[in-house]
């Protein structure tokens, strides 16, 4: 069994699969929660307290969903950054682009710059620079053209946003199996992204969807578009649908 | 022509008109190709024959994939081991651990053990399920594990004693026995937490998880 030492720690590399060491020199973005253990002076603030004192580093992260559940890293020392036990990869972009889930995100160098795609729950990055991702096993490259499933899509790089396909095939037959009497469970395969063009897809194995806390407002925000009748539409479905639990 | 195995937790099938691939409802991952995915209600014999074991509480809902192209499968961040079947010697294994197979080869339920009161007795100290999947004929199946497997050799006139937490599945002739070691330690909490054994013996292959967490 090793021990490591700050000297011995390696400068952004791997510990172990599950466990990366940035060398931090200056300030780094983390996702809260992300941060595992450290050597030397380093301090942790909310994004939004830091960014009010260094106005370039706001323009970093344009993301208003998550900025709650951010913080900067800000000082001189090795950081150890984990997920859940989850395997934890650094990818580095140069001049590129690269769409990841929100949850599996764990921190970037603030060269990159951080927004939000347009497919919820994913966050983009662009620029150069490192950032960390965790996985659910290895993490499964491909080359569209190819359908993922939602629960199982880690990202994407260098390719068009992914269109959603719906399977007839698959529900027909469920619909004819719920006729038949059986259970007809909706499972997710009916749906699926479908990417197109060049570039890579990143898969890994399933995971439980966890609550994202931003998926709420990322909803609200859409019901503007509604009018008043559909809004209260809407709002009766939800009432119904609480009270049945 | 097995399932290629991407990494430990992912497989990888090649789907054509002349192999049709059984797999479990959620663990297709993504697909390349023109691949059709319906629906199997209960465990069924091939693609057509969808007979429910929805009474034998060993049904777990299963998909069929049809067309050609690759399909990934994977069920939420589970270790996967590939399995070739020679049709020598059926697979045993809980349904709920089955990943994918080839549409050509046959399951069934089965009364584990030579049943009777001890089979059932056995089953209910186990939480193994009273009921187990038995899988024959030639072809490939992937299995679903906690913390990845690995296999046992048991030849004649040996004994294999496996935790039932632990025990994954088995190939061969093979017969699988329920040992209860409690003693009045158990009773006052002081056993060796290690109260319940499979005996395992025959000949044939047990796969052991290496964790004594269930699925």
């Amino acid at each position: 069994m090793q021990t490591w030492t700050a000297a011995s720690l390696p400068a952004a590399d791997n510990v172990n699969p599950y466990a990366f060491c940035v060398d931090l020199q200056g300030e780094w973005f983390l996702r809260k929660g992300a941060m595992i253990a450290h050597y030397g002076s380093i301090r942790f603030e909310a994004v939004t307290t830091f960014t009010s004192a260094r106005a370039w580093l706001a323009g970093r992260f344009s993301s208003p969903v998550y900025v709650q559940d951010w913080v900067v890293a800000e000082g001189a020392g090795k950081l150890l950054l984990a997920d859940r036990g989850f395997d934890v990869n650094s990818y580095d972009l140069d001049e590129g682009n690269l769409t990841v889930r929100a949850h599996n995100l764990l921190g970037f160098a603030p060269t990159l710059e951080l927004k939000q795609s347009i497919v919820p729950g994913f966050l983009t990055l662009l620029g150069t620079g490192t950032f960390l991702a965790s996985s659910n096993g290895p993490v499964v490259f491909v080359e569209p053209p190819f359908r993922a499933d939602p629960e199982a899509l880690l990202g994407w790089a260098d390719c068009p946003s992914p269109a959603v396909h719906h399977d007839h095939a698959w529900m027909a037959a469920n619909m004819a199996g719920m006729l038949q009497g059986a259970m007809g469970r909706a499972s997710g395969e009916e749906r699926q992204y479908d990417f197109t063009g060049a570039g890579t897809v990143l898969l890994q194995s399933s995971e439980v969807v966890r609550e994202d806390p931003a998926l709420l407002q990322l909803v609200e925000q859409q019901t503007h578009g509604l009018t008043d009748a559909q809004a209260g539409q809407l709002g009766r479905r939800l009432v119904a649908r609480a009270q049945q639990q | 022509m097995g399932f290629e195995v991407v990494n430990s937790k992912v497989v990888r099938a090649d789907v054509s008109p002349d192999r049709a691939v059984l797999a479990r409802r959620g663990a297709m991952l993504g697909y390349s190709g023109d691949v059709v995915f319906r629906p199997v209600h209960g465990q069924g014999r091939g693609v057509g024959g969808a007979v429910g074991a929805a009474l034998s509480r060993e049904s777990v809902p299963m998909m069929a994939t049809t067309g050609s192209g690759q399909v990934l499968y994977g069920f939420r961040g589970l270790h996967v081991t590939a399995l070739d079947l020679d049709g020598r010697a059926p697979l045993f294994v809980e349904a709920d651990r089955l990943l994918a197979h080839d549409a050509d080869l046959q399951t069934s339920v089965q009364l584990i053990a030579s049943g009777g009161v001890r089979g059932a007795l056995r089953g209910a100290a186990s939480g193994q399920g009273l009921f187990t999947t038995q899988v024959s004929g030639v072809g490939a199946v992937a299995l679903l594990s906690h913390g990845g497997t690995f296999a046992l050799e048991v030849g004649p006139g040996e004994v294999v004693g496996v935790d039932p937490q632990a025990y994954v599945g088995h190939v061969g002739a093979l017969s699988v026995d329920l040992r209860a070691r409690a003693g009045w330690r158990d009773a006052v909490g002081r056993g060796s937490g290690e109260a319940f054994q499979l005996h395992v013996t025959g000949s044939g292959t047990v796969y052991v998880q290496a964790s004594e967490q269930k699925l």
